[in-house]
């Protein structure tokens, strides 16, 4: 087990859809259904996200998951975050985390770039102090010194994603789920990423990555899985990851 | 589960913090807006009833007795108000990461208490310059500040969760205030109503029994304190509201708090 950093063990997610807006007259009409006993018409669709996926990753592993859009991977990947809680099945964390499920989470655009740095820095799990003691190779990483008094909404969504990858490169989770990190960059900033990869991998950090990607897939992970209509359809090599990849997509043509 | 842990407390100031930088952006005099609003609001009660109205011939030190109340009720009617909408607010964190989401809650109630906390300083200055005699009284503003807080708190995670779910708890929750308000001893002294079990019957209102005890050790012992119109078993009334909102409110949220990125 100690070699283990995520379990998943059956995990299934569905998400009941509302059909409209619930307002308090729904409340009223159900509690009143309640009351009569009147059997309540189902107003609602289930949608199944996930269905019986498990898998394990061990420590140091580069993880990788592909799918097409809608496929279910981004629900995975926030199912392994803790963001959702599986309808059934378990997820097992063994270690820190941090997701990127996005670059500059609670980036707020009228404070500054120094403010948003904090903000930023403290929801991904570091204290005050600790920023302080990052702060100036945050910002010489992010090469924005001349603007980290301007506010944020006066940054170009280039600069914001520099500021915002800056502050995440210092996480020093032991697990790490990155989605589609790489989509948002030109290919200076890609570069970047692909370095810090390779310090990742060098570090021998468990990441886990969502990508479209498929030569990234190839080049930084160990380990891959597919996922396709809610399931795993297959697990193992990445490079017959993406093979079988490639091969649903043209199916599906 | 810790609930004070470093990763919290970081998190927590930033966020409040955040709220401050943003309430006053683009005003030129920034914060010193959070002195200035109860200061005017103090001109403009002491004007209205002590030159127009002179009702407050009757009541001591009443622009003090008012903005007392009215400062109190702010607090409330602020921290609710940013505590049940707060979640859904915040949709763009919760749905991205893994944060306690009571920190939400935590942290508007404490975004509101600061200013209440700024406003208590102004009265305090106004205390001094109207001639309000100052005593050992004002330290009876730490509990009961700190009871409006927990019912602030308790109400915010019952309404936050409601709200997830039920987007006119706003509206309601308004008129509700609106009439609150006017069930409040807050612009009328309580010794105005004359039926006695009326007066019980608005005096079992925590806010208002927080206000009227705070009135009578801040301002004037004047004032009707809770526990002269309410008998001994009576006076726990106020303090079992709170605990028949907080332990629901507080059991709902958590069962609840799962679901919120999925239900935002």
């Amino acid at each position: 087990m100690d070699n283990k950093a995520i379990v998943l063990d059956k995990v299934s997610k569905s998400f009941v859809e509302q059909l409209g807006h619930k307002t308090l007259k729904h409340l009223f009409i159900s509690i009143g259904d309640k009351i009569l006993k009147r059997k309540i018409k189902t107003e609602r669709n289930t949608k199944q996200a996930l269905a019986d996926i498990s898998l394990e990753v061990e420590k140091g592993d580069f993880f990788g998951i592909v799918g097409r859009n809608g496929s279910g991977k981004s629900t995975l990947l926030k199912i392994i975050a803790g963001v959702y809680v599986p309808t059934s099945g378990s997820v097992l964390r063994n270690g820190t985390l941090t997701p990127f499920i996005e670059l500059g989470v609670g980036f707020n655009p009228e404070l500054s770039g120094k403010d948003n740095v904090f903000l930023n820095a403290a929801l991904l799990g570091f204290t005050r102090k600790q920023t302080q003691k990052m702060y100036t190779s945050i910002v010489h990483f992010a090469e924005l010194e001349d603007f980290m008094d301007l506010k944020l909404k006066h940054y170009s969504s280039g600069m914001q994603v520099r500021l915002a990858f800056s502050v995440a490169v210092k996480s020093e989770s032991d697990i790490l789920l990155l989605d589609e990190v790489l989509a948002v960059g030109d290919i200076n900033f890609q570069e970047k990423c692909f370095k810090y990869f390779e310090k990742l991998k060098k570090e021998k950090k468990t990441v886990i990555f969502v990508s479209h990607d498929l030569e990234a897939i190839k080049k930084f992970c160990n380990k891959a899985v597919l996922i396709n209509n809610s399931k795993l359809v297959a697990q193992g090599n990445p490079r017959w990851i993406a093979e079988k990849y490639l091969k649903i997509m043209q199916e599906s043509n | 589960m810790r609930f004070i842990t470093q990763k919290n407390s970081s998190i927590l100031r930033e966020m409040v913090g955040t709220d401050f930088k943003v309430r006053y952006q683009g005003s030129i005099l920034g914060y010193m807006w959070s002195f200035l609003r109860p200061l005017f609001l103090f001109l403009i009660l002491y004007i209205v009833f002590t030159k127009i109205f002179k009702v407050g011939k009757t009541v001591q030190y009443y622009p003090v007795y008012l903005l007392l109340g009215i400062v109190l009720w702010n607090f409330f009617t602020e921290a609710t108000s940013n505590a049940m909408t707060s979640i859904v607010a915040r949709g763009d964190l919760i749905k991205k990461i893994s944060i306690p989401k009571y920190l939400l809650i935590i942290s508007s109630v404490s975004s509101a208490f600061i200013n209440l906390i700024l406003n208590l300083i102004i009265i305090f200055f106004i205390s001094i310059f109207t001639k309000v005699p100052l005593g050992f009284g004002w330290f009876m503003i730490i509990p009961l500040s700190l009871e409006l807080v927990i019912l602030a708190l308790s109400l915010g995670f019952m309404l936050s969760t409601i709200f997830v779910k039920f987007r006119d708890l706003t509206y309601v929750w308004e008129v509700f205030i609106q009439a609150a308000f006017y069930a409040t001893p807050i612009l009328y002294p309580l010794s105005l109503i004359t039926n006695v079990k009326f007066q019980k019957l608005l005096m079992i209102n925590p806010v208002a029994q927080v206000i009227q005890d705070a009135r009578y050790f801040l301002v004037t012992h004047q004032t009707i304190i809770s526990w002269k119109i309410l008998s001994p078993i009576e006076t726990t009334i106020p303090m079992l509201i709170i605990l028949i909102i907080a332990i629901p409110g507080i059991f709902y949220f958590k069962k609840q708090s799962k679901y919120f990125a999925e239900n935002i």
